[in-house]
């Protein structure tokens, strides 16, 4: 098998991994979104307060309105309907990462090792941004 | 203030407008949302520019994700060229996030407007496109196989091509990483000259493989601004959704619209905005 029908193959997967992952995103942040609007699951900060803090810096924001950063955010799923809308566009950040986690194997297989290594440093720096270690959240 | 919170929904409603229109506009005049997005929310509306950049750096996500499944499929990208760029793009774009929430609102306001009004210069003045297949690897494209193939329609052919400057290449794409992370752009307007006249990837692969580049690093950059605490969804919902929909009309709105006009449009659009961020930073116009 040649470089062309190893990029062929990898391409498809994930390409797959790609569209699939990204229609859940959009799908979960568009309900997400409406359950948000709609009062349905209340807010952590009510719509109507917004105006007052979203023109201030985020430090200040979070300062004031004692909002969560970090991954504090996970234990107000339930009770904070923006979150769940976080929650969903943190799906849409980790869909490039899972993409390249499907890939790993099939490099390995077609002994493409340095596309594999690629791929491999590609997730450790995906991985430490969303650890949230280094961003200081 | 009362009337402010009674009608709290007037602000996304137009910052879903807005993105439509940014959607439609961005297509038409082949420059990537956010460059629009950023500059334009950022100087006109109320919020402040750490959500603006957390919701632009989303919206250029958002779009890119979308569009990448097609342009690999019919191998408009190249996972082979943009492994290697985007590993680089995504380390610069992390710390690009971090810098920017960590400076000031007015020298960030400033360095925003003056890299809008440069960008804008850099479009209205850029070259033609490169005709690619005519260069040689260097040594590290050559270790990384960076080339590929894909089928032209227009030429009736399938073209074979190569890249080459691959250390220059991970150099623009460190720094096009970093302004991406700072300002929160999709920098769609750097990758294309960075892949096209430096590199020498052909123009259609290098337009494809932009964008799965944006999707990589954004997606690093994302979450420093959502540990942060700077990723409203009262932001960034309506303008995914906006310029989704926006980007879709202005697909279908590109054989029929002239090209040329409209990016002299987005010229100017990007020039008002770059003005309207350097006076607000330099305190001239708050």
């Amino acid at each position: 098998m040649d470089v062309r029908e190893h990029d062929a193959e990898v391409q498809e997967i994930y390409a797959r991994w790609l569209d699939l992952g990204t229609r859940a995103g959009f799908a979960a942040s568009l309900v997400a979104f409406l359950v948000y609007v709609s009062g349905a699951v209340p807010p952590y900060l009510p719509l109507d307060a917004l105006p007052r803090y979203w023109g201030l810096p985020v430090g200040e924001y979070l300062r004031q309105t004692g909002a969560p950063s970090g991954w504090d955010w996970l234990s107000h799923l339930g009770g904070g309907a923006e979150y769940l809308n976080l929650a969903c566009m943190a799906l849409l950040g980790v869909v490039t990462m899972l993409c390249y986690m499907r890939i790993v194997p099939v490099l390995l297989r077609l002994g493409e090792r340095v596309q594999a290594a690629l791929a491999i440093a590609q997730i450790a720096v995906l991985l430490a941004a969303a650890s949230g270690f280094f961003a200081g959240g | 203030m009362e009337a402010a919170a009674a009608h709290w929904w007037i602000w996304p409603l137009a910052l879903f407008a807005m993105s439509f229109a940014i959607g439609i506009v961005a297509v038409l005049g082949g420059v990537g949302g956010g460059v629009l997005f950023v500059p334009i929310v950022g100087g006109f509306f109320p919020f402040h520019l750490d959500f603006v950049r957390g919701a632009g750096l989303v919206f250029a996500l958002a779009g890119t994700l979308a569009a990448g499944p097609t342009l690999l499929r019919n191998r408009m990208a190249s996972l082979r060229l943009v492994m290697p760029l985007a590993l680089a793009g995504s380390v610069a774009s992390f710390v690009g996030a971090v810098v920017g929430l960590s400076m000031s609102t007015e020298l960030l306001q400033t360095a925003l407007g003056v890299t809008v009004i440069v960008i804008a210069i850099l479009i209205a003045a850029s070259k033609d496109a490169f005709a690619a297949g005519a260069v040689e690897s260097d040594a590290l494209g050559a270790a990384l196989r960076m080339k590929g193939d894909y089928e032209d329609p227009a030429a009736g052919a399938r073209i074979d091509w190569r890249t080459h400057r691959t250390i220059a290449g991970f150099g623009a794409f460190g720094a096009i990483g970093f302004l991406g992370g700072l300002f929160g752009l999709g920098a769609g307007f750097a990758n294309v000259p960075a892949l096209n006249l430096l590199m020498a990837a052909p123009l259609k692969v290098a337009v494809g493989s932009s964008g799965l580049i944006i999707s990589i690093i954004n997606s690093s950059a994302a979450w420093v601004y959502i540990h942060r605490g700077a990723l409203l969804p009262i932001l960034a919902v309506p303008a995914i959704l906006g310029v989704m929909l926006g980007s879709r009309i202005g697909a279908r709105l590109l054989e029929v619209t002239p090209a040329a006009t409209v990016r002299r449009v987005v010229v100017v659009v990007m020039l008002l905005a770059g003005t309207r961020a350097l006076l607000r930073g330099l305190g001239l116009w708050t």
